[in-house]
């Protein structure tokens, strides 16, 4: 198992560094430097050009590159150009904020997907059913932009139950972090629930009509045990997998809903970087999202063993 | 089964409660409960009790300042916040005369080219070291180098007579030099000289001043706060503009970094923010009649289209002056700005409210002539050339005016393409003659015509004699009126060089909870002596 995961983590070594290239690579290409976003709209051609020299922006690619790469290698990841912090500082003050809607927003989908996922395999063809497939392809079809844009003007504008935006730390008490947090979680929440019910039912479906499944009615057990244990327990690893996919995009992929609901997490920081050109920053994000996605799906196949003792991760025979 | 439906039920109720964590609480952040303007008021209380306010403001801004070091960046935002942590030398009073701030008197030699500026004595900066002339002339140097708006003072000399005395040695005698130091963009802040020595190559990073506030803390992307300076020494004189009194009214100034235009309105509707800049033109009309909001317009600036004089057949005089008739300055602004109430035509540079350099339209402005531009293109031997326009989406008035300007000229039969990217980038193609035929922006106002962006050789590469020649005119002009003419004829050269165009006079819309005080929309917002009811 020990060696399974150093494997996993020793291939990673190769995409991070391409993944690093066309990152740098690319930067560099795009015109425009971080000069453009500090000087302001009526700096001069001279103005920007002086100013990017003076941060190293005229120099060669490949020395540019060499520099931070060498860097990289002696854990100093650059420094940003506009938060008066390093990379790594930056990341760990933005992960925080991702991390929690994430979590919070892969609860709201879990605890609404699962039931709705089981009861709609087990009633399948049933009203019931009907309902969970056609509301979780409105959930998948629906642009997430335009959910949160009606949360908002539910929850906050007209009920005034909800902030409209902002993000409160948990140091600043648990129920305004919550409060907070629960609008955006729900619009990330309610887009995933509508995947994994689907792939729930789908996976339930596969197992329940299953000879196993019949036998251990036959043998009298109870539907509850049937269909959870016997029947759940079977399809986990592929929910296991949506689950894990499904919270690899969360983290990578909250840039629109972190810029509506105002959160200063990754997402955001990605996107001022871009529009910031800081280079450093949006190359020690990108690497660290890839790792991130990384983990979370080794996660997710150590955990295929925890589920299913039949899958051995790391034996050949 | 029912375990499910009792699963399904707890989660609801885990919803609700977070969903109603704050109870019947309004969605505004509520002030801090030991504060006592936050009290409420007794039901008891005698009638005469004195208004509570807010120890709180809360302004939700349009994006992350990318510095706070005001010498170095024109952005707007910089220049509004900065304008409460620091206070320069002079600045202009709520009717654009340059008034003494830290400043405490001056006199100006008989050749006008010395000033003799005494100032005050006992100003502490936020560190509480006090100001002194070590402090004033490191800073005005910095100021002189880094802001694009000192220009027309270039080899200005600044020396320590004492330590509360300083002279600036102009190189020529200039009327408006105070007008210069006075000017709100890139403003003369003053520094503590440890700030400027420490400072990197992205200016300055201790954020000290001697304004009504200080930097408490600044949570990039998030948030910059403000708090009162309690040991501020106000300036002599009763508010006005960036002068006079100032009152830090309410003690906190949270300036959010809200990015999201919907959001941002939603936020002033729900209470969250007490303040908002930026209102989406879009929403201007129906927000008007919303009582939970009071909006406040202000002419800010010019929408300009600049065009290359140097490169290709942009070159030829005649090709420009065919766009220039293809011009429809009414469309692009109702495109650029959808409310006539929130533009105005006229081809000054200048704000049209000034007595001294606004300007009356002439033949060349807004001619809506697409015969005479085609006389004009056969006259520049326009064979289908492909005429550039570049812009960005980042601004939707700048973009959406190059859309109908595109529109134009392809009626009138030139081969006009757009291109579009983001915001840096579009500056970097801005930047090269090689890269554009025409591009548009939007310029905030300028006290005097000599800063103006359009008269820099580095903006959209105007290398003709006569600008410089112009700018020496009026800047050695005897009197007020003497400078005024040598600017009409300035601009008259501007327009019959093709060298660029206003399109029209637009105006900022900001919104405030109802019920804000003192809330002053000069050329910045500005927030001290503003109260919000608790």
């Amino acid at each position: 198992m020990v060696s399974y995961i150093l494997k996993r983590f020793l291939s990673l070594i190769p995409t991070l560094f391409v993944v690093s290239l066309v990152v740098f690579l690319v930067v560099f290409l795009i015109p425009g430097g971080p000069a453009t976003a500090i000087l302001g709209m009526e700096a001069t051609a001279e103005e920007l050009a002086a100013l990017n020299a003076e941060l190293g922006f005229d120099r060669p690619f490949l020395e540019q590159y060499a520099s931070w790469l060498g860097g990289v290698f002696q854990g100093d990841w650059g420094q940003s150009y506009f938060l008066d912090m390093s990379v790594l500082e930056a990341i760990g003050e933005y992960f925080g904020p991702t991390l929690s809607l994430a979590i919070y927003a892969e609860l709201v989908s879990l605890i609404l997907a699962i039931p709705m996922g089981i009861i709609a395999a087990y009633k399948r063809g049933s009203l019931v059913d009907t309902a969970a497939v056609s509301v979780s392809l409105v959930g998948i079809a629906l642009p997430g932009f335009l959910l949160s844009m009606f949360l908002m003007l539910l929850f906050s504008v007209k009920l005034k139950w909800l902030p409209v935006a902002g993000y409160r730390e948990l140091s600043e008490g648990f129920g305004q972090f919550i409060r907070y947090l629960t609008l955006p979680a729900l619009s990330l929440g309610l887009v995933q629930a509508a995947y994994i019910t689907r792939m729930t039912r789908s996976s339930m479906l596969d197992v329940l009509y299953m000879n196993y499944i019949r036998t251990v009615r036959a043998k009298g057990q109870k539907e509850g045990i049937v269909v959870l244990v016997y029947g759940l327990k079977n399809a986990a690893p592929t929910i296991l997998t949506v689950i894990g996919q499904s919270f690899g995009s969360l983290i990578t992929g909250t840039i629109v809903t972190e810029s509506i609901f105002n959160i200063p997490g990754l997402g955001s920081l990605t996107m001022s970087a871009i529009n910031r050109r800081d280079v450093f920053v949006i190359q020690g994000v990108v690497l660290f999202v890839t790792l991130l996605y990384v983990v979370v799906n080794l996660v997710v196949d150590l955990l295929y063993g925890v589920v299913d003792p039949r899958i051995q991760l790391g034996r050949n025979d | 089964m029912k375990k499910f439906f009792a699963l399904l039920l707890a989660l609801a109720m885990v919803l609700s409660l977070a969903a109603c964590g704050g109870s019947d609480a309004p969605a505004a952040e509520a002030p801090k409960a030991d504060a006592p303007a936050a009290e409420a008021p007794k039901a008891d209380a005698p009638a005469a009790a004195p208004a509570a306010y807010k120890d709180e403001l809360n302004v939700a801004i349009t994006a992350n300042p990318p510095t706070l070091d005001v010498h170095f960046s024109n952005s707007n935002i910089v220049g509004g916040i900065g304008s409460h942590i620091y206070e320069p030398l002079f600045a202009m009073n709520q009717e654009n005369v340059p008034t003494p701030v830290l400043a405490e008197s001056y006199e100006v030699s008989e050749d006008g080219t010395v000033y003799t500026i005494k100032i005050r004595q006992g100003v502490k900066f936020h560190n509480g070291q006090e100001l002194t002339a070590d402090d004033v002339v490191p800073s005005m140097e910095n100021w002189l180098v880094k802001s694009s708006k000192a220009t027309p003072i270039a080899g200005t000399t600044f020396a320590k007579v004492d330590d509360y005395t300083i002279t600036a040695t102009l190189p020529e005698a200039y009327s408006g030099a105070l007008d210069i130091m006075a000017g709100n963009v890139q403003f003369a802040a003053i520094y503590p000289k440890s700030a400027l020595d420490a400072a990197g190559e992205a200016g300055i990073t201790e954020f000290v001043g001697t304004g009504p506030y200080k930097l408490a803390e600044w949570k990039q992307d998030q948030f910059i706060h403000l708090t009162k300076f309690e040991e501020y020494q106000q300036p002599a004189g009763e508010s006005s503009g960036f002068t006079g009194h100032k009152e830090a009214a309410t003690p906190d100034i949270y300036f959010r970094v809200v990015t999201d235009e919907t959001t941002r309105v939603a936020g002033v509707q729900t209470g969250e923010y007490d303040i908002t800049e930026g209102i989406s033109l879009e929403q201007y009309e129906a927000l008007t009649t919303d009582p939970s909001l009071t909006l406040y317009t202000k002419t800010g600036g010019t929408l300009n289209l600049f065009f290359n004089t140097t490169k290709g057949i942009m070159a030829k005089e005649e090709m420009r002056d065919a766009i220039m008739a293809c011009l429809n300055c009414d469309d692009i602004m109702m495109a650029s700005y959808i409310n006539p109430g929130l533009y105005s035509l006229n081809q000054g540079w200048m704000n049209p409210a000034s007595a001294t350099w606004g300007s009356q339209n002439s033949e060349h402005y807004n001619q809506n002539d697409p015969a005479k531009a085609k006389e004009l293109l056969a006259a520049a031997g326009y064979a289908g050339e492909k005429i550039l326009l570049v812009t960005t989406p980042d601004y939707p008035a700048m973009y959406n005016a190059t859309l109908v300007v595109h529109a134009q000229l392809v009626a009138a039969g030139i081969n006009a393409e757009v291109e579009q990217y983001d915001f840096a980038t579009f500056m970097e193609h801005r930047a090269n003659p090689d890269q554009f035929s025409l591009y548009i922006t939007s310029n905030s106002y300028n006290i005097l015509p000599v800063t103006l962006s359009v008269l820099n050789p580095g903006w959209a590469g105007l290398d003709a004699a006569e600008v410089p020649a112009g700018i020496a005119a009026i800047k050695a002009a005897a009197t007020t009126e003497e400078a005024a003419a040598e600017w009409q004829a300035l601009e008259e050269f501007l327009y019959d060089y093709g060298a660029a165009s206003v399109l029209g006079h637009y105006s900022d819309v900001s919104a405030t909870a109802a019920g804000v005080e003192g809330f002053n929309y000069f050329n910045f917002p500005i927030y001290w002596n503003v109260k919000v009811p608790a």
